[in-house]
């Protein structure tokens, strides 16, 4: 048994140690273990704290766990028993020590009387009592040793299990895929009428979901819509031509302005056609995309990210102004915006506008597709790859930036526009620079250049939210986590795009759109 | 290319069809869950209210209603909304207002039975996120009403959702006056408009405190702007002079520079509408700043303990407005269970946790009262009747005084009390 | 597809939009000349006012200029934004606010006898733990982050590292609030440096305070600034940061270890952050969870004004920002709502002509 190996267990023993004491400082505990609780179906009355069992079945996820990373710390070795159960324990041991510190700390505190909440907010007596299992301080730290140990040397254990069955799982799996490919499974793969079957499902998951699934799926999804276009915009001028836009909010806004301004009976009573306003807003948008583009393209890199960022932030600011307040209204917003209408006859009800906003999102990621296989899209590939040598070749690098801006802003005018349409109101708190960000995130967790990864993306981004909500307070810590941990395990994206191959004539996109299937998985 | 377009002509076919085909009842029967939110008469049996035991114990009123009933099982609890900001730059007040809410859920015990539940969710203030909230609390068939929205941006998103499931609103701090001329049945407020109190704070300053030249500030957002607006109008209206109008940034914490531009105007006093956090930062500037003889004057959302505590000598002579009229008996009540449960002072995450309390217990009291427990042991609420009732709310008396509803859903008509810092204490102000 | 893009008319040469680029600039250099003349002809602010505005764009530029080093920094080596930098500050603004707390409960007996906390006791010392306290804590945060969330991409596309940090920042800003709370808190300084107090000087018939705090920033920004071009510019360390700048690969070939010199620029930059949290908290007082967002954004725009990745570039951009954000609504006579607006344009205005910022050196390809 190596000295090292063991130091390395408890130090990972002891980041677990921290990582529950952070958790417990937060309140997580409580509140998981509440969770916990609603899964398995009990019911949990408002301020009441849960009941311990939970806790600890809270504990023993982060215990195996921590036995489990523990006893693998080398992909190469081979495991015994004793070596596994060793550094487990000494992980558990370490952790669970460190632990039980902690709850002395605060329980000492706790029996004196000491009300931490003016410091460490979620320190309420009742919670510390409920980390320390509502037993006496010594007995509550001595379960917290005890349970831990058990757990990591459980974990241990299911780590020795599962490197012995790895292998029978590898070639299980090649056995599989031998399998799968010589019977129905590799066939279908390359026939081209599982596409159109695959069409056809999408097609009828689209036309059926949005009436079947209430209106707050209609919303959120909505939502989601709104960002694939947002997301495909963006993919276009980052994932495509290259530039770092962080003011992509500026687009965005102008659309949704555009459009709110034109058809809105105040401030200016315009009260155009949904249709028309419609175009003009992504008129707007794209022309916009040109002006702001034609000063700033000669910069690069992280400078084109904080011109844009201005830009974004001038037009908020500007939309929220004194100055501008008998033209935008100012920080109240725009009401009263029209929704569509067809044939005198207005779509407004939240099925229709999902069905708008499917129809809008399923025509851009055409035009996308259509964009990126031709030779534009070409020419924005030899630019985002090397500007210069693009250049060199023959490439009229700034127009095709600024084609590549102002298709993109187009796409955000649009998106901005449906918003502000479907919302029946804007102001200038939609258009922070975290919707930018936002956008950004969201073209790069799905995979940049890819339109797959980037309604993935917006699933991710738009949706997880909301499915986090259970979490209440805790839901952005959590996603923010997570956005870490994504990038960490798949710094490539969530569908990476798979660079055109140059040889092969473009214009083969006989791949299904893959939206859709994603839609009705996620919930 | 072909085959895209084909399948693009597809889905649009397909989907005008399912619209045009299904456009009328769509409104209607969006989905299975939202049953006791709008579906017709006939249809409220045949939704979730699962077993045909549920029917038979369903009382008469329900079936008259316009939004039809909303049914408590055995068991379960009765749940008021509310759309907070709970995370992000504002999450200070709805976390604060919220915890007014659940204290007052605490307070309401139970109706026949039933015990009540608050569920706040998360709007981040922002009017996107309390469309979401709206429609996902519109979506639980047992939630009753909204205690809500915090601002008036989600306020004026999440209203025509709530209208269409027939869920009553009470806002606590929702103030910009058109929210209840947009003619909603189910909107209430019991905060006081911007209107009326910036009518009341420029005669307060121009009669009752004598000021001829004053400078006016706001934060940039929809509420202060409003406030500031309106006090700029009326006091220029009674004859006085505004010798400034500037707005800051909001959560920035120097204001020196825009202080000192202020100043070179010589004002008497400085209004601002805004919050606590801005209220705090340009009090604490003003000595600093050339202003050391103004007299700061701030709103209802500068009100509070935090205002004091953070501004401490500085805030000396310092006005601010509030619905909440001095001490009274629920309040040092309310007071006490807050500290208890939170462990910090009421009023010293915002200004409104007293409003938290009372929207939610106007509505618990409304719910109380219109609920009928059914036959079969569930627990029937007309959904209607309650819009109706909560709208008639009058003379209930609680931590803000007297709460009477008038016919637009202005549940707080009597103006606001003038409180001035002295010794680091808010005292009330000479009428 | 072919027919579409020729009906794109963006055909322009490529100097007539270089000359439309420095029309425009030129015309609009001009039109804000014109617009402060004619304000200082109004003559609407007096000296007094003048020297306040100078004074606190000083102040708050040397805070920007603190924080902009640390993304300078970074960038400098790793070419990748911290995004989370504003919440390495945020967590130093708390832990100079506790170790102050913390000193004002302790009561000890003064020379003469009357009984007062420690904080009034001792403030220099007080002031030096919390602003060692700051440091460290925003150092280490700095570390851990750099060790958990940017070393695993390192390799990755460069804009992964960001989406990272972009992460880091929420989870940061969430753990803050729900551990010390949604409420504002603010600093108890000692009497001493009591904020709004300092020297008065008469101008103009009028009294401006220099306040205390405000100076107290002022210089110890400065000292930080040049003890960090020093570390920069002559120790062994500061020339592995800058071999390592240069070239990570030639650099390691040289026997430098790269991943330690990166970590110890991550510890030096949230020091940095940390010393402008506690400041900031001195001087402005009230701060939240929230604190570092605003701050990190203004930073990073002062980073690249100045030409990010040049150290004397951030001082340089932070101090041009802070003073452009006081005296630009007042030069130019508008609303002090539009400062941003200002600092913006002019952040514009430079980069289109000078395209690597104020001191920045002509972008080399890799940095794209």
């Amino acid at each position: 048994m190596n000295k090292q190996s063991l130091q390395k267990s408890a130090g990972s023993g002891l980041v677990f140690g921290i990582i529950v004491i952070f958790l417990a400082l937060i309140g997580f505990t409580v509140v998981f273990s509440g969770l916990i609780q609603k899964v398995l179906g009990q019911s949990l009355g408002v301020g009441q704290i849960p009941s311990i069992s939970n806790f600890f079945i809270f504990l023993g996820f982060l215990g195996i766990w921590n036995g489990w990373r523990a006893s693998r710390q080398d992909k190469h070795e081979t495991l015994t028993l004793a070596k596994v159960l060793m550094r487990a324990a000494v992980a558990g041991l370490s952790a669970g020590v460190l632990v039980m510190l902690y709850g002395f700390v605060v329980g000492g505190l706790d029996a004196r009387g000491t009300d931490m909440r003016k410091y460490l907010s979620m320190l309420s007596s009742d919670s510390i009592k409920f980390f320390l299992f509502n037993q006496s301080l010594v007995l509550g730290g001595l379960i917290h040793v005890g349970f831990s140990t058990l757990m990591a040397l459980v974990g241990g254990l299911l780590a020795f299990g599962s490197e012995r069955s790895q292998q029978q799982v590898r070639t299980n799996r090649t056995k599989i895929q031998k399998w799968s490919q010589s019977t129905w499974l590799g066939k279908v793969q390359g026939n081209p009428y599982v596409t159109y079957v695959l069409m056809g499902i999408v097609l009828l998951l689209l036309v059926l979901l949005p009436r079947t699934w209430g209106a707050y799926w209609n919303y959120v999804m909505g939502t989601v819509g709104i960002y694939v276009l947002l997301g495909l915009g963006l993919n276009i001028i980052v994932g495509l031509s290259g530039q770092l836009v962080l003011g992509y909010v500026a687009f965005f806004a102008i659309g949704a302005y555009t459009f709110a301004l034109t058809t809105s009976p105040e401030p200016h009573n315009l009260v155009w056609n949904f249709w028309i306003a419609l175009a003009v807003s992504v008129v707007a948008a794209a022309l916009s995309g040109i002006l702001i583009g034609l000063p700033i393209l000669r910069l690069r890199g992280d400078y084109l990210a904080i011109v844009t960022l201005g830009f974004g932030e001038i037009i908020r600011i500007l939309l929220k102004s004194d100055i501008l307040k008998d033209f935008t209204m100012g920080p109240r917003g725009v009401r009263n915006i029209a929704g569509p209408t067809l044939f005198g006859r207005s779509f407004t009800s939240d099925v229709d506008f999902m069905y708008l906003i499917i129809l809008a999102v399923l025509l851009s990621i055409f035009l996308a597709k259509r964009w990126q296989e031709s030779s534009i899209g070409r020419a924005w590939l030899a630019i985002s790859q090397d500007e210069t040598v693009a250049q060199a070749t023959g490439v009229d690098t700034q127009k095709y930036k600024l084609l590549a801006l102002s298709l993109g802003a187009a796409f955000a005018g649009l998106g901005g526009a449906l918003f502000a349409s479907r919302n029946q109101f804007t102001g200038p708190e939609d258009h922070a620079l975290m919707v930018s960000i936002n956008v950004l995130v969201l073209v790069i967790v799905g995979g940049m250049g890819s339109i797959p990864g980037v309604v993935l993306g917006a699933f991710t981004l738009k949706g997880l939210p909301e499915i986090l909500r259970e979490l209440e307070s805790y839901r952005l810590l959590v996603f923010g986590a997570l956005l870490v941990v994504m990038m960490i395990i798949r710094p490539e994206g969530l569908w990476p795009a798979r660079r055109p191959k140059l040889e092969v004539p473009v214009g083969q996109d006989n791949e299904p759109v893959p939206l859709p299937a994603t839609a009705g998985g996620e919930k | 290319m072909k085959k895209s377009v084909l399948f693009f002509v597809f889905v649009v076919f397909a989907m005008v069809l399912a619209s045009c085909g299904g456009a009328a009842p769509a409104g209607n029967t969006t989905s299975g869950d939202t049953t006791s939110g709008n579906t017709t008469s006939g249809d409220t049996t045949s939704g979730d209210t699962t077993s045909g035991d549920t029917a038979s114990g369903e009382p008469e009123v329900c079936a008259s209603d316009e939004f039809g009933c909303a049914v408590i099982p055995a068991g379960k609890t009765v749940k008021i909304g509310m759309g907070a900001p709970l995370t992000g730059d504002y999450a200070s007040f709805g976390v604060d207002i919220s915890q007014g809410a659940a204290i007052a859920v605490k307070d309401a015990g139970t109706v026949e039975g039933f015990a009540f539940e608050l569920v706040a969710q998360d709007t981040q203030g922002a009017p996107e996120g309390g469309a979401a909230v709206a429609n996902k609390l519109a979506t639980d068939p047992t939630v009753v009403a909204i205690a809500g929205h915090i601002f008036s941006g989600s306020t004026e998103a999440a209203m025509p959702i709530y209208e269409k499931a027939g869920i009553p609103m009470m806002s606590p701090s929702a103030t910009n006056p058109p929210l209840t001329t947009l003619g909603s049945k189910v909107f209430n407020r019991i905060a006081f408009t911007d209107a009326v109190q910036g009518q009341f704070a420029a005669d307060y300053l121009y009669n009752k405190l004598g000021f001829r030249k004053i400078a006016v500030l706001h934060d940039g957002g929809a509420y202060g702007q409003g406030l500031a607006d309106v006090v700029r109008q009326e006091f220029t209206a009674l004859g006085g002079e505004v010798v400034g109008y500037e707005a800051v940034t909001p959560g920035e914490t120097d204001y020196t520079a825009t202080l000192s531009a202020l100043a070179a105007k010589n004002p008497e006093a400085v209004y601002f509408g805004g919050y606590v956090a801005e209220g705090v930062v340009l009090t604490n500037n003003m000595k600093q700043s050339g202003l050391e003889n103004a007299v700061f004057f701030g709103c209802d959302g500068t009100f509070g303990a935090e205002f004091v505590e953070k501004t401490g000598a500085n805030g000396q002579g310092a006005y601010a407005a509030s619905l909440i009229p001095p001490e009274s008996e629920a309040k040092l009540k309310f007071d006490a269970d807050y500290l208890a449960a939170y462990g910090v002072a009421a009023g010293t995450l915002s200004p409104y946790t007293w409003s938290g309390y009372d929207a939610a217990a106007v509505l618990m009291a409304k719910v109380k009262k219109v609920a009928v427990l059914g036959a079969d042991g569930s627990l029937y609420i007309p959904r209607g009747v309650l819009v109706a009732a909560v709208r008639a709310t009058n003379g209930f008396t609680s931590i803000t005084g007297d709460v009477t509803c008038s016919e637009v859903g202005e549940c707080n008509t009597a103006g606001p009390t003038f409180y001035v810092v002295d010794n680091g204490e808010w005292v009330q102000a000479e009428k | 597809m072919e027919a579409l893009r020729k009906k794109i008319p963006l055909t322009l040469p490529q100097n007539t939009v270089k000359i439309i680029r420095i029309i425009a600039a030129l015309l609009l250099l001009a039109l804000v000349i014109v617009r402060a003349i004619d304000v200082a002809a109004e003559s609407q602010f007096g000296a007094d006012t003048w020297l306040r505005l100078s004074v606190s764009g000083l102040i708050i530029g040397g805070m920007y200029a603190l924080i902009a080093i640390g993304y300078t920094l970074v960038y400098g080596i790793l070419f990748m934004i911290n995004f989370a930098h504003g919440e390495v500050m945020m967590i130093g603004t708390f832990g100079g606010y506790f170790v102050f707390e913390a000193f004002n409960a302790i009561q000890v007996t003064a020379a003469d006898g009357s009984q007062m906390s420690f904080l009034n006791a001792n403030p220099v010392i007080a002031v030096f733990l919390a602003f060692l306290a700051g440091m460290t804590i925003a150092a280490l945060s700095g570390y851990f982050l750099e060790k958990i969330a940017y070393r695993p991409l390192r390799g990755a596309p460069r804009l992964v590292p960001l989406i990272s940090a972009i992460g880091a920042s929420i989870f940061l800003q969430n753990a803050g609030q729900l551990l010390f709370g949604p409420q504002r808190r603010q600093y108890i300084n000692p009497v001493v440096l009591d904020r709004g107090i300092g020297w008065h000087v008469e101008l103009a018939g009028s009294t401006v305070v220099l306040t205390y705090t405000g100076i107290f920033s002022l210089v110890l920004s400065a000292i930080l600034m040049v003890g960090l071009y020093v570390l920069v510019q002559r120790t062994k360390l500061g020339r592995a940061m800058r071999a390592v700048a240069q070239d990570k690969k030639t650099a390691a070939l040289m026997g430098i270890n790269v991943d330690q010199i990166i970590s110890r620029t991550f510890v030096i930059s949230g020091a940095l952050a940390g010393a402008a949290g506690v400041m900031w908290g001195i001087h402005n007082g009230l701060f939240n969870y929230f604190v570092g967002f605003l701050p990190g954004i203004k930073a990073f725009t002062a980073a690249v004004l100045g030409g990010i990745g040049n150290i004397p570039g951030a001082m340089l951009g932070g101090m041009f920002l802070g003073i452009v954000e006081s005296l630009g609504p007042a030069v130019l006579g508008i609303d002090f709502q539009l400062k941003d607006v200002i600092a913006f344009s002019i952040l514009i205005l430079v980069l289109i002509f000078r395209p690597s910022g104020i001191l920045g050196e002509a972008l080399s390809e890799e940095k794209v």
